[in-house]
């Protein structure tokens, strides 16, 4: 029983690690995040029935076009319900992320429908053994798939100009903006990635649950926690913590009850803020007075 | 002095105004010349598609009453709620059909919980209620004195006394286990199936309960498996239902599962996956395999009423509608037999039914003070869903 | 309405809406309305009216949260919940429902605390994820504790009220909501026009000044926390018997959002908000029943245009379009402030011992061994290069850093307290950027100091005439002559300072710290200001003063405690810490190293300038930190820029490079047009700015440092040009690898050149290389910049290190007050003895 909680902790812990390193990525850019990342993630996977399932489009045409449409949600979220608050310093982009987030839900909710349906995929036509359970492929795959993206975007941030050009906007923004890096077009950049990873756990995750307009909303919650769990200053941080949230989840689902799930959750999160005010991985900021 | 009436003056003149405003909201603009039914379901979210089977079963009925000249010489209209699955919703929406819309007989509740909350409120306010859906035994025997809640539907605790026969009868089951939703409805089937395991002399391999929003159930089945369970009754709605049968097929665990009606809510078929057709799920009607010619007629009607409608696969869940269908046809005739609109008239011409033919079977007596649910064990057929239609088994 | 009559009506209109007794008559009016209404209505619009009343409690609460201490909680329906059971459990369990209402705010209170305590030591994000998180708690523990709470079966059955023989039915509760809602809205009218509503609104400006003048922001924040659970619950145990039926159902997380959305719609921090927001949420799905599964569609959208169109909300937005400011000035009384600072009899005014004082940051040492004392009735100054540790040794005296070392002796031994305890002993400070309370007006900010951290009961009254009184005469006193209502945040910089300065002289203290006081100021502004500062030490106050005008700074201060890399190395008088060689160098430059001139002398004035500026002026606030400035670099030229710190020089190099926008004037590089552009456009117009204190990325490798420099070029032969850096810095070498944060100061510097360097810039803008470094690698990183002069780059140079930048720049002009006062060949400007005055101030006054 073991090896399949830690299955499903890995797989779902690795979706909330991954939507968490979007609320990480924009936050390290801009201090703001785009609290609707459940509707990101929704978006992804409704977007990806749509193409794959309803237009019948294959794989390698729907699932880019699928994160392509996250990438212009995250533009828009940016530019349209950050950015003009960021610009007078307000944080009112927090509530009106929220309001675009449940505008969007209600959205689907009436163009792509009420029920849910379900996303098929090759990787969860069968069952196959492994370590003397069972498992679809797809939950073997998708913590693969998340460790992997992690290990992307560090490799991008890392080697790359575009990547080292964040990481430099992150560090010294000012020093950036001396070298040429156009921070603006950096921050738009990071909300589009954000919610592209979104849509990537929506993709992963539909064909082991289901798709409808109202999929996103605990998964943001959740995935929030984790990157507040984490810490959401740091890349790795988040990553881990998100593995972490997973697998409490489902360990506590499976040896104390799903009942207890939430309550159990949600107090271990009070409990290291309470004690780490920073997260687990996360640096305090020094105050400048 | 005269500055005081006039202060006075201007401000009784805003109070009028404000009245005014507030109750033209209050007041629906019509004159009421209708005989008003009203839905309380969960017409958004995940159950909704039992919502709309309700919604059609009723409007089906009320426009066969409203060609027979509708009831005491006024048409019948429906006026719809959503509860969205929240108890509170639904007592707010109940108290606006009630006390704003002056509905003559509200139906609803697609969920026990949400049907438990208006139980109360309905008794006080003296209108009956009327259940096409939700099981929940203490929904119709809720220890009113004046009970106003009547039900064309399934009962838990007669569903549980089924479900346990088949897994008996059928698959030989010695030691069945459980698997609920955590909700109302999962524990008033706990109860029920618990009572019905005890008196068929079985014991219980075990209780596990599952979340909506799970995507994995594995844990609590292999516990059930570890514990030598040779059967599992299944009490949850489509979601759930479609992640345990995911989770069996995973564990490869080929064991027989016989469900209440939840997976009949919804597009189960697709959910769940290839072990859908291996649930045994309890159903109050069916189209499919139905050789009455009410039958027949009904889905003729019901495709030229809704041009979606192209064959049986698309009048599941099939329940909704037969019940709401009949539930309709029975509440026009506590009104006529009322000859009022006055609650508990109606609720008097509810026990004066005495026969009815109705799409699900020819009712005789339905309603008793004693017994408020219409339909009872013997009313009860087993079901498989397959390629997204639901077919009696045999 | 005329023209000329329009400011003039709105202004009464103004004072005539936003008096007390304009709410107070409002509230009992709307109240009374709505009672007669629910007397005389019945059914469905009763149940209604219930609700909006519940929620405009819920609302007030929130606003108290959101609006008066600017916290966000997306929890409140948690409280909502807590109190709804409470009422439930304790009714079931045969308790008087009146009892079980009073026990749900208790209750309730209990939860705030709870929650409060851990969610205010964490902020932004944190704080909201905490709040989140309670909500679901919530929800989930009245799902599992089923013995209490029915599990999601809920409660129902309970005995309807009583009160006074009547029972109290759908009818009597809406009254009975009503009437809360309007004893929540008095409260919230009282609150936030006494103390703790200036309080809380001050700690939602600035925590920061906040506790410069002894308020605890932790206290006041919990307590706003406290008061909103408590309405919120209290809303919450109305709902039971409204509802007569609650479960876990009932209270889903989504419910605090609409809260939230009420109040945001409304109008945060507006009386009325709450009521109009309430309006909306509760009747809009009423009037749209046909549309209600679009109601959240509906409400995501208003809330959407809501903040984009009236950040304010609805009231807010109201508010704005009719209000006029008050332009009455202050009426001082014509007492004298000396009194008001005066110590009071009997009492013997405090001498600052601050003995032994150190503090490191990450292995830094920022300060070490710093001792001196500022007796009282004297100005004490504390003087030296940037990043010297003045700050942080003020830091550390008003408590807002903890030093590691040493006593601060105030009557007593003060080191280690927390800033709002330091106020109250009698540290009142200042800072280099002013800390108002932006939102609160002129006066209020005098007012809420006023305490000094004491605010007395809860519902306290507005401020006394005695009080305002005084707050106009330290007005007058530091010769503010705005009006006193106008928001703080939109004074002009010099007010700003000037009330800053009342504000902290509000609370009487016995130390006055003065940070910069002079930044940005003009010259007549400067020397009023030192009139003013001598007054207040005629006082009796102990004044220390950090400042970066040396005329206006030895002009009047008693002694001078000079700073050098957090050490003191000299205290004395004005002149003689003037004549000390160890100031001298620590200002001027090391005298041994010479630094290296142009092999032979090259003419210039031929080619076109690669860099021009003509009529270049910027500003913060008001104050010009540059006026008018032409500055030319022609090809290959090195110049330096001179001035004393705050002259200019750095405002001038963000200027340049894009960084400080908008400028007025010209700036032209290779004469095209620069001076709209952003920061990244001029860098790829070739511009490339070494920043003040390097900026290296501090995670990001050596090497990756120095790519970036290159980010504007498609051209690079990355290996090449990056060994011809190495060997130019050879300390780079061995450390090509290593993250740039763990380098020395210096390798930092080279490698910052290097960054910019590998750009191949037109021109090469370098803002104080030297500061902070040692002498030997000064000596280094000049003879760079004196390799890069002679092959020929194009270096336009600031560094404070005047004979240094002298001495290897072709030309330079100096800097005062944000106006180029002299230019000039550098052999020419060597041997001018002015510069030196505008480094030290010449004892007397340069002008």
């Amino acid at each position: 029983m073991i090896v399949s909680t830690l299955i499903t902790g890995l797989a779902l812990g690795s979706m909330y690690g991954l939507m968490a390193l979007g609320f990480h990525i924009t936050y390290a850019v801009s201090k703001t995040v785009n609290f609707s990342q459940g509707s990101s993630m929704m978006f992804g996977a409704v977007m990806g029935y749509t193409f794959m399932v309803t237009l019948g489009w294959p794989f390698w045409i729907g699932i880019p076009a699928a994160l392509a449409c996250c990438a212009v949600l995250g533009l828009v979220v940016e530019r349209l319900l950050v950015r003009p608050f960021a610009a007078r310093g307000s944080d009112a982009w927090l509530m009106a992320t929220v309001a675009g987030g449940i505008v969007l839900d209600n959205v689907v909710l009436f163009t792509f429908g009420k029920e849910p349906r379900s996303l098929p995929s090759p990787f969860t036509e069968s069952a196959v053994e492994f370590l003397g359970t069972g498992a679809y492929p797809l939950q073997l795959i998708i913590p693969v798939v998340g460790l992997a993206i992690a290990l992307g975007l560090t490799l991008v941030t890392t080697r790359t100009k575009l990547g080292k050009a964040m990481l430099a906007s992150v560090q010294r923004p000012e020093a950036a903006r001396l070298t040429g890096v156009n921070t603006q077009t950096v921050i738009a950049a990071s909300f589009a990635i954000s919610a592209v990873f979104a849509g990537v756990a929506g993709l992963l995750i539909a064909p082991l649950f289901n798709v409808s307009s109202g999929m996103g909303l605990i998964f943001g919650i959740k995935a929030f926690a984790a990157a507040i769990l984490g810490g959401i200053s740091s890349a790795w941080g988040v990553m881990i913590a998100g593995i972490l949230y997973g697998c409490i989840e489902a360990l506590t689902t499976a040896y104390i009850g799903s009942s207890y799930t939430q309550i159990v959750s949600f107090s271990v999160v009070i409990l290291v803020l309470v004690t780490v005010p920073n997260g687990l991985f996360g640096r305090a900021e020094l105050k400048k007075v | 002095m005269t500055t005081f009436s006039f202060q006075s003056l201007t401000r009784r003149a805003f109070a009028g105004t404000a009245l005014a405003l507030m109750t033209a909201l209050a007041t629906p603009l019509a004159a009421q010349e209708t005989v008003k039914i009203g839905l309380i379901a969960s017409l958004s979210g995940p159950s909704s598609k039992s919502g709309e089977a309700i919604t059609r079963g009723m409007m089906l009925a009320i426009e066969e009453i409203n060609a027979d000249g509708g009831l005491l010489g006024m048409p019948v209209e429906l006026i719809r709620r959503d509860d969205e699955g929240n108890p509170g919703k639904g007592l707010t929406a109940a108290r606006e059909l009630v006390q704003r819309e002056g509905v003559a007989v509200l139906f609803g509740g697609l969920q026990t919980p949400v049907s438990l909350a208006l139980v109360p409120y309905m008794n006080q306010s003296q209108k009956p209620f009327m259940g096409p859906w939700a099981a929940g035994t203490p929904i119709t025997k809720n220890g009113a004195e004046e009970n106003y809640i009547f039900r064309v539907s399934a009962v838990d605790e007669m569903v549980d006394i089924a479900l346990v026969e088949r897994a008996m009868s059928v698959h030989g089951a010695k030691n069945p286990g459980m698997m609920l939703i955590n909700n109302p409805w999962g524990e008033s089937n706990e109860k029920g199936l618990t009572a019905a395991l005890e008196a068929a002399g079985l014991p219980t391999a075990g209780i596990e309960r599952v979340e909506a929003n799970d995507i994995d159930v594995v844990p609590q089945l292999t516990r059930l498996k570890e514990a030598g369970a040779d059967a599992i009754f299944m009490v949850a709605n489509v979601g759930p239902s479609a992640q345990v049968m995911k989770s069996l097929e995973r564990m490869g665990w080929d064991v027989p599962v016989v469900s209440h009606w939840g997976p009949a809510g919804g597009r189960f078929s697709e959910l769940a996956g290839p072990r859908a057709k291996d649930v045994e799920m309890i159903q109050t009607f069916t189209f499919s395999g139905n050789d009455s010619p009410m039958a027949a007629e009904t889905l003729e009607a019901l495709k030229a009423m809704f041009p979606e409608i192209k064959g049986p696969a698309d009048v599941t869940p099939a329940v909704g509608i037969a019940n709401a269908y009949d539930a309709m046809h029975l509440t026009a005739l506590a009104i006529k037999n009322a000859g009022s609109l006055d609650g508990p008239a109606i609720r008097q011409g509810y026990y004066d039914i005495e026969t009815h033919e109705g799409l699900i079977k020819t009712y005789e007596n339905p309603f008793t003070p004693d017994d408020q649910d219409a339909l009872g064990p013997e009313d009860y057929v087993f079901t498989r869903f397959i390629d997204g239609e639901i077919i009696p088994i045999e | 309405m005329s023209d000329a009559a329009t400011p003039a009506f709105r202004l009464r209109l103004t004072k005539a809406l936003l008096h007390p007794l304009t709410s107070v008559v409002a509230i009992l009016a709307l109240t009374g309305l709505a009672i007669l209404f629910a007397l005389g209505a019945n059914g469905y619009i009763v149940f209604i009216l219930a609700l909006f009343a519940m929620n405009v409690v819920v609302g007030v609460g929130l606003n108290i949260l959101l609006g008066l201490s600017g916290q966000i909680s997306f929890g409140h329906v948690g409280f909502f919940a807590i109190g709804a059971y409470t009422v439930a459990i304790m009714v079931l369990a045969g308790f008087d429902y009146w009892l079980a209402f009073l026990a749900a705010g208790v209750v309730n209170a209990v939860a705030g605390v709870l929650l409060a305590v851990p969610a205010l030591r964490v902020a932004g994000p944190y704080l909201a994820m905490m709040t989140i998180a309670f909500a679901f708690i919530v929800e989930h523990a009245a799902i599992e504790l089923r013995h209490l709470t029915g599990g999601h079966n809920g409660l129902m059955g309970f005995r309807a009220p009583e009160f006074a023989g009547r029972m109290f039915f759908e009818k009597e509760v809406a009254i009975a909501a009503l009437i809360l809602a309007a004893i929540a809205c008095l409260l919230f009218l009282r609150l936030s026009r006494g103390r703790w509503g200036a309080a809380m609104r001050a700690v939602a400006d600035s925590e920061v000044a906040a506790q410069s003048v002894g308020l605890n922001p932790i206290a006041i924040k919990t307590v706003a926390f406290v008061l909103s659970a408590v309405l919120t619950g209290l809303a919450g145990a109305l709902f039971t018997p409204l509802q007569m039926f609650i479960s876990p159902g009932s209270f889903p997380f989504f419910q605090s959002i609409l809260f939230l959305l009420a109040v945001i719609v409304g109008g945060t921090g507006r009386l009325f908000g709450p009521v109009v927001g309430s309006l909306i949420v509760v009747l809009l799905p009423e009037v749209l029943s046909g549309m209600a599964e679009y109601r959240l569609l509906i409400f995501g959208g208003i809330m959407m245009g809501v903040l984009l169109l009236a950040p304010k909300g609805i009231v807010g937005g109201l508010m704005q379009l009719i209000s006029a400011e008050d332009p009455t000035p202050a009426k001082p009384s014509g007492k004298d402030p000396l009194a008001f600072l005066a110590p009071k009899a009997g009492v013997e005014r405090p001498e600052l011992k601050v003995r032994d004082l150190g503090i490191n940051f990450g292995g830094v040492q920022a300060a070490k061994d710093v001792s001196f004392t500022a007796p009282p009735g004297k100005v004490t100054s504390v003087i030296g290069p940037n990043g010297a540790g003045k700050t942080t040794v003020l830091n550390m005296i008003s408590g807002f850093y903890t030093p590691d070392s040493g006593a601060i002796e105030l009557h007593e031994d003060l080191a280690g307290r927390p800033a709002y305890r330091m106020a109250r002993a009698g540290v009142a400070r200042t800072y280099q950027t002013t800390q108002l309370f932006e939102n609160l007006s002129v006066r209020e900010n005098i007012l809420i100091a006023l305490g000094t951290g004491r605010l007395g009961w809860l519902l306290g009254g507005t401020p006394g005439a005695g009080a305002i009184a005084t707050a106009d005469d330290l007005l007058a006193f530091v010769g503010y002559k705005g009006p006193v209502g106008r928001r703080a945040g939109d004074l002009p910089h010099v007010d700003k300072r000037l009330v800053e300065i009342a504000r902290a002289l509000a609370t009487q203290p016995s130390l006055l710290l003065l940070d910069e006081p002079a930044a940005g100021l003009m010259h007549s502004d400067k020397e009023a200001l030192s009139a003013l500062i001598l007054k207040i030490a005629e006082a009796g106050v102990a004044v220390v003063l950090v400042e970066h005008d040396m005329s206006l700074l030895m002009s009047i201060s008693d002694e001078i405690i000079v700073l050098d890399a957090g050490v003191p190395i000299k205290t004395g008088s004005p002149a003689e810490v003037q004549q000390d060689p160890d100031v001298r160098r620590a200002y001027l430059g090391d005298s041994a190293y010479q630094g290296r001139a142009r092999p032979e002398i090259r003419e210039f004035g031929h080619a076109k300038e690669v860099l021009s500026t003509r009529g270049l002026t910027a500003g913060y606030g008001a104050a010009a930190a540059l006026s008018d400035v032409e500055v030319d670099v022609e090809p290959g030229e090195m110049v330096a820029v001179l001035g004393a710190n705050g002259a200019g020089k750095s405002t001038m190099m963000r200027a340049l490079s894009g960084l400080h926008r908008p400028v007025e004037g010209a700036i032209l590089l290779d004469l095209k047009h620069i001076e709209d552009m952003p920061a990244s456009k001029i860098a790829h117009a070739g511009l490339s700015l070494v920043p003040e204190g390097r900026q290296v990325f501090p995670q990001m490798s050596v090497r990756d440092n120095i790519l970036m420099g290159a980010y504007t070029r498609d051209d690079l032969n990355a290996e090449a040009e990056i060994e011809a850096l190495l060997t130019r810095f050879p300390r780079l070498r061995d450390r090509i690898d290593m993250p740039a944060g763990v380098l020395s100061g210096g390798e930092q510097q080279m490698l910052a050149i290097a960054r910019g360097l590998i750009a191949n810039p037109r021109i090469l803008l370098l803002d104080e290389p030297s500061l902070g470094l040692a002498p030997a690698i000064i000596a280094e990183l000049y003879d760079v910049l004196a390799d890069l002069r002679d092959e020929g780059v194009t270096v336009l140079l600031v560094d404070q290190m005047a004979t240094l930048a002298l001495a290897v720049a072709d030309r330079a002009y100096v800097l005062e007050n944000g106006r180029v006062v002299k230019a000039g060949s550098s052999a020419e400007l060597r041997k001018d003895a002015s510069i030196e005055e505008a480094y030290l101030g010449g004892g007397v006054a340069a002008e």
